[in-house]
């Protein structure tokens, strides 16, 4: 149930910076995903919030009061690792009051907690059985009971469906979230899984090398990406480079090829060395429709409710677009088509310092 | 000109059945994906064509030949496993010239296909890294380049991509198709994951409990799938039970247990039987008449918005609707839906009910 407010949090690794700089405000029953590639910090920063690692410097707020250097057990908050971490000589039921037991809870209260969560995830039938003997996405709901029957009220979540197979992985994927609703926790929810973010949460936070690049609704993340990173993260875009013609009321790029692309409104100046993003689900391809560029069909995929269509630019640059599927047939390898998009879909960014292709980069 | 054929392979262990009894031909140059959940025989099926583990029953076949008793280096394969199996003291080129070398190829030959591969891969400038300085995309680039190296026309993929991010996973998907066709492989690639198998194969073997569910090409298994458990293990689906209560016009109409009616192109199921029909989200459509529903939940998509609706009988209907309309999106909202009847599958309801049917562990 609490708020919790990270105001400049930093943690280092001999040179390696796991938090640097983060600042995050998750509200009151919020079910918040940070959203980032391996090494991103995100279990960093779970540690942090848990009080397992002191971070070097920042502040670390429940509910407004600083808890940067209080007690984990002050903390009522539970961390439910990507392994579970479930121990294999107790049973479920000994698993599930573990917290209860080393408190010392009397037997009512570790009977009443046990037959509810029990309920809650559905493993009633189960209670006798060891870890082992349990399939993965059971293993995975004993650990979520566990962690729910320390009676915390704050959830940190670290990848709790990597373990498990993709298809299950779906489905699981708006149990876990009603579950941990209908219960009013704070949930924090790290990631790599960018469908999973989408999906499951009020808001994403997009984390990349300890810092965080992004926070809004999935919609907004998606629609109005903060960086050309974000952008390629969630949801993978096509990027066009060019100098900025005007920016208001829309932006138009001119390419090197003499091009002239539209996006949204920006700040950048005439004559700026920008890049536009475009989401690959709003790159849109046609024959007919006059379009931004002109590109030839490499490779059509069927991917049941879309088609992923690569396509060689005239410039020699490779891009994709997904389509429906009932468009099969029509968009055939070799077609020439023209390119386009809604000026509101594509994005206009700065040029990154580092050069584009390194602030792409996804590990 | 590799062509794989499994002849009633099978494996036991004790009194657990691995896999039952697989019959399967792998064409020359096919890319084929065994698809299928945990547990399912597909890590044990790809072991036994690689002759990492010896089969209980039926024999492989590679060109005719029957594999039995030859070992995994004279099978001449190239194998990539799940967890990254390049030797760490050993330089990213050296991991890819070690086949060639094994081989006693002449030098100039281990350098030059080590580099052709190295370059097909896109990891030239990092060559004389070891491979612990690289990312987990790039190591399990260096091992696909390996196994290429190898000379090996015939390419087995255990799981390749499960050990990396979902991003980076999607991006060398795409990688991997490329390269299995441009240099006319046969490839059997082995994976949990239905959108990576979709998105690779030719064909896909979906396996369940050690035994075969079904095969047929990606759009096969995605519009009609022959099997419930297919329907949806493979994308989303909506799986609705009820009767038929009319057959007329090359349709059936159907009496579903929500109370709503809905027709579908398919008649081979008897008047009166129960049924299950399957229709994905996007060809569910909010309508005048036909199933009443509740919105419940709504997420947005990206390109479209996935919007939940649950039945008076509390069943939960998914359908898609391209732009935002703020009528349909509305939590709480009334409103009938209707399916496209060329795009739902009628199934007979299986005997131990859907749950069963479709259960993933």
């Amino acid at each position: 149930m609490p708020n919790v407010r990270l105001e400049g949090l930093h943690k280092s690794y001999g040179d390696i910076k796991a938090a640097d700089g983060l600042d995050l405000e998750v509200r009151d029953g919020e079910y918040l995903c940070v959203l980032g590639p391996t090494g991103a910090g995100k279990t960093t920063l779970l540690r942090m919030i848990s009080g397992l690692l002191r971070p070097d410097k920042g502040r670390i707020f429940f509910d407004d009061k600083d808890y940067t250097r209080r007690e984990i057990e002050e903390r009522k908050a539970a961390l439910l690792s990507q392994s579970y971490a479930l121990f294999p000589q107790l049973t479920v039921e000994e698993n599930i009051i573990f917290g209860l037991d080393i408190r010392g809870a009397d037997e009512k209260l570790k009977e009443q907690v046990l037959i509810s969560m029990l309920d809650l995830v559905r493993l009633s039938g189960r209670s006798k059985a060891f870890p082992g003997e349990l399939s993965g996405g059971m293993q995975q709901r004993t650990a979520l009971a566990r962690a729910l029957a320390s009676g915390a009220d704050l959830l940190l979540l670290d990848e709790p469906l990597r373990a498990l197979d993709a298809r299950l992985r779906i489905s699981l994927r708006t149990e876990l979230r009603s579950l941990v609703k209908s219960l009013r926790m704070t949930t924090i929810h790290v990631t790599h899984d960018q469908d999973e973010a989408l999906v499951m949460a009020d808001r994403v936070a997009v984390i990349r090398e300890g810092r965080i690049l992004q926070v809004g609704t999935p919609k907004e993340v998606w629609d109005q990406p903060a960086t050309p990173f974000v952008a390629n993260f969630v949801g993978q875009s096509n990027f066009f480079t060019g100098k900025v013609i005007q920016s208001s009321p829309y932006t138009l790029l001119r390419t090197p090829e003499g091009a002239v692309l539209k996006g949204r409104p920006s700040e950048l100046p005439a004559g700026e060395e920008a890049v536009l993003g475009v989401k690959i689900g709003n790159t849109e391809i046609s024959k007919e429709r006059a379009g931004y560029l002109q590109a030839a069909v490499e490779r059509v995929i069927f991917e049941g409710r879309n088609l992923h269509v690569d396509l060689m630019m005239d410039n020699g640059q490779r891009i994709s677009a997904k389509i429906p599927s009932w468009r099969k047939g029509k968009v055939v390898v070799g077609d020439r088509t023209n390119v386009y998009w809604e000026e509101s879909k594509g994005t206009v960014f700065p040029m990154p310092p580092g050069g584009l292709e390194n602030e792409l980069k996804v590990e | 000109m590799p062509e794989v054929k499994l002849v009633g392979i099978g494996k036991r262990y004790g009194s657990v059945v691995a896999v039952n009894s697989v019959d399967l031909t792998v064409h020359d140059k096919e890319y084929v994906t065994i698809l299928g959940p945990s547990g399912c025989g597909k890590t044990t099926l790809i072991r036994m064509i690689a002759g990492i583990i010896e089969p209980s029953q039926g024999k492989v076949l590679i060109d005719g030949r029957d594999m039995t008793g030859v070992p995994i280096e004279d099978r001449d394969i190239g194998y990539v496993f799940q967890n990254i199996a390049l030797f760490p003291h050993l330089t990213v080129e050296n991991n890819v010239s070690y086949g060639p070398r094994a081989k006693d190829r002449p030098p100039e030959e281990q350098v030059s296909v080590s580099r052709r591969f190295l370059d097909m891969v896109k990891l030239l400038d990092k060559m004389q890294m070891f491979p612990g300085e690289l990312c987990g995309g790039e190591q399990q680039k260096a091992s696909l380049a390996r196994a290429l190296a190898s000379g090996s026309r015939l390419l087995l993929l255990d799981e390749p991509l499960s050990a990396l991010d979902s991003r980076v996973r999607v991006d060398l998907r795409y990688e991997l198709r490329r390269l299995a066709k441009e240099l006319g492989l046969t490839t059997i690639h082995v994976t949990h994951d239905q959108e990576e198998a979709q998105s690779v194969s030719d064909r896909i073997v979906l396996m369940r409990a050690g035994a075969v569910v079904e095969t047929g090409s990606p759009e096969e298994l995605y519009t009609r799938p022959k099997n419930i458990f297919t329907a949806n293990f493979i994308g989303e689906t909506n799986l609705l039970e009820g009767w038929v209560e009319e057959i007329r016009d090359g349709m059936s109409i159907i009496e579903l247990r929500n109370g709503g009616k809905v027709q579908v192109n398919q008649t081979d199921q008897p008047l009166g039987d129960a049924v299950v029909i399957s229709v994905r989200p996007e060809f569910v459509f909010p309508t005048d008449e036909g199933m009443k529903a509740r919105v419940t939940h709504v997420t947005y998509m990206g390109t479209y918005w996935r919007v939940t609706a649950t039945t008076e009988d509390e069943e939960d209907v998914g359908f898609d609707v391209a732009t935002f309309d703020s009528n349909l999106l509305t939590i709480g909202k009334e409103l009938y839906l209707a399916v496209n009847p060329k795009a739902a599958v009628l199934y007979p309801r299986p005997e131990n009910g859907v749950e069963e049917a479709i259960k993933l562990e």
